[in-house]
């Protein structure tokens, strides 16, 4: 039965040839880490935030007078709706960080050299898709949290002179943030980023197929320590099958990944949840303590620090650009971080200063 | 003009409006609705705010306090902070307006006494007519 089944694929899709391709014939490099399986553990996140979202999208309702009490409704009242939505919220928390670490270790292998760069490019661009949805799904409750936190976060680029209060108005629909504003980020989180993801992801995954995977700079016996010059697929002769390789470490810290879900789901279920994400917004009233997600908190923090606030955007936008660019301005032939010990030290400060902002934004 | 020229410019100019004749109402479609009913008075009681307490009520759609102090009779600011858009609090003890945001204070007047908020408090005009306070 299977046999037939098979064969009449075969016909018509050619199953044999794509498991060749993909699968068994696709080599990756012998000197491979768990770190290169932390893209698929981002593609994992995001299949369990789609799916989870849309479970979320059948009970909530995107209006400021049912918002709040519906999502309180699938936290009480719809069967399992708390778990769908733990895994939601803790999956948001838990998809940037896998995204940071990945870019990191890309990074710190110098894998975004030449000719690579617009895979880091790509990437870069999914890192924004993936920040966007983080700030638009946290506005979604209709919390004091959420309120607040976007009331401030939306007023940013007013700094800018000319188009900053204009920008502004347009990301709220208005002078404050109310509910055209909850609409607005509600088609923004369920439907404008979702394909533009898609787009980037493909362009990323066709990129890193085109050229072949990238051996990590440090093993001995690795042939590829320096840019390549022309494009050369590397097909790694020598390699081993991704499946089941790579594959078998993919999925290893794709459970990886679950475990620390749940891990947090059953035991810190409040973890993402302070006090003033429990209570219904209320335009009139400014609850203490409010600041951005974590991950927000370095760019905020600096902000706050940079006495002017154009100035401090202007700076914001360059140092975004440094970070997007990036393979464009390192040219440097080595890829090994270890022999450049300059870049290492840029990234070591670079490393502290982001904790030390983020830990002084929690303040 | 050649043939082949013409057919192209052709094609550009109609692409161009075509897709001009999209985007423009598409920007119009996501710019904020204008504000429609701007500048409502509002009028309040005297009675209703005794010397050193203070009232909140909305004024064209943002909060605004209206402070009955003790030396310098009836005061009107916006709450809302010019740093980042948080609402001030009125802590009638020191005769401060303070931001639970990023801690920015304001005196009486709306000047920004310390923190990051780049301008005073907008001054809200008011009149005392008889009993009452209108606002606006
Ligand atoms: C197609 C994919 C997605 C759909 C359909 C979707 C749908 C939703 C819905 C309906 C809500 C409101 C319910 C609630 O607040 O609990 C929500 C909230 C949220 N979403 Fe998504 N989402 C998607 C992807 C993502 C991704 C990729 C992220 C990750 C960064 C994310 C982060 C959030 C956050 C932080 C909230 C607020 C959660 C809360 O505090 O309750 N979403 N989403
Ligand atoms: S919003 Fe008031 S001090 Fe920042």
């Amino acid at each position: 039965m299977v046999k037939r089944i098979r064969d009449w694929l075969e016909v018509r899709i050619g199953l044999d040839e794509l498991i060749r391709q993909n699968l068994t014939e696709y080599r990756v490099p012998k000197h491979i880490n768990l770190f290169h399986a932390l893209g698929a553990v981002a593609v994992v996140g995001y299949v369990i935030q789609v799916i989870t979202g849309i479970c979320l999208l059948i009970y909530y309702i995107p209006h400021a007078d049912h918002a709040f009490r519906s999502v309180q409704d699938i936290m009480t009242k719809v069967p399992y709706g708390w778990l769908f939505r733990q895994m939601h919220v803790v999956g948001s928390n838990l998809l940037i960080t896998a995204v940071l670490l990945h870019m990191v270790t890309i990074f710190l292998m110098g894998n975004y050299k030449r000719p690579r760069e617009l895979t880091w490019v790509s990437g870069g661009m999914l890192l924004i898709i993936t920040l966007g949805f983080g700030l638009s799904g946290y506005l979604l409750p209709w919390t004091q949290l959420s309120y607040w936190a976007t009331t401030v976060v939306t007023s940013i680029p007013t700094a800018f002179p000319v188009v900053g209060d204009f920008f502004t108005r347009l990301l709220r629909g208005g002078n404050y943030v109310t509910g055209i504003t909850l609409t607005r980020f509600f088609a923004v989180h369920v439907s404008i980023l979702p394909p533009l993801f898609v787009l980037f992801i493909a362009l990323h995954i066709a990129l890193i197929r085109r050229i072949g995977l990238s051996a990590t700079p440090f093993g001995k016996s690795d042939e590829e320590k320096r840019p390549l010059t022309e494009y050369r697929k590397k097909t790694h002769p020598h390699g081993h099958p991704y499946y089941p390789y790579l594959f078998q470490r993919q999925v290893l810290m794709g459970i990886m990944y679950f475990i620390v879900m749940f891990a947090i789901v059953t035991f810190a279920p409040t973890f993402f949840f302070p006090e003033e994400a429990t209570v219904p917004a209320d335009a009139f009233q400014t609850p203490e303590n409010i600041r951005p997600e974590w991950y927000l908190l370095a760019p905020y923090q600096m902000l706050k620090l940079i006495p002017n606030k154009f100035l401090g955007i202007l700076m914001q936008i360059i140092l975004l650009a440094v970070f997007i660019f990036w393979p464009f301005l390192d040219t440097h032939k080595e890829k090994n971080i270890l022999k450049r010990p300059i870049l290492r030290g840029v990234f070591i400060v670079i490393m502290i200063s982001l904790v030390i902002l983020m830990w002084w934004g929690r303040r | 003009m050649r043939r082949r020229t013409f057919l192209r410019s052709l094609l550009a100019v109609c692409g161009t409006l075509s897709f001009a004749s999209f985007a423009y109402p598409l920007l119009r479609f996501l710019a904020p609705p204008g504000d429609t009913d701007k500048e409502k008075k509002v009028t309040l009681a005297k009675k209703d705010i005794p010397v050193g307490t203070s009232r909140v009520v909305l004024f064209d759609q943002k909060p605004v306090i209206v402070i009955n102090h003790q030396e310098k009779g009836f005061i009107a600011l916006s709450k809302v902070c010019t740093h980042l858009g948080c609402l001030v609090e009125f802590n009638p003890a020191t005769d401060i307006l303070l931001c639970p945001c990023h801690a920015g204070t304001y005196d009486l007047e709306g000047n920004v006494l310390s923190g990051p908020p780049p301008r005073p408090l907008a001054k809200i005009p008011f009149k005392v007519e008889g009993e009452q306070l209108v606002i606006g």
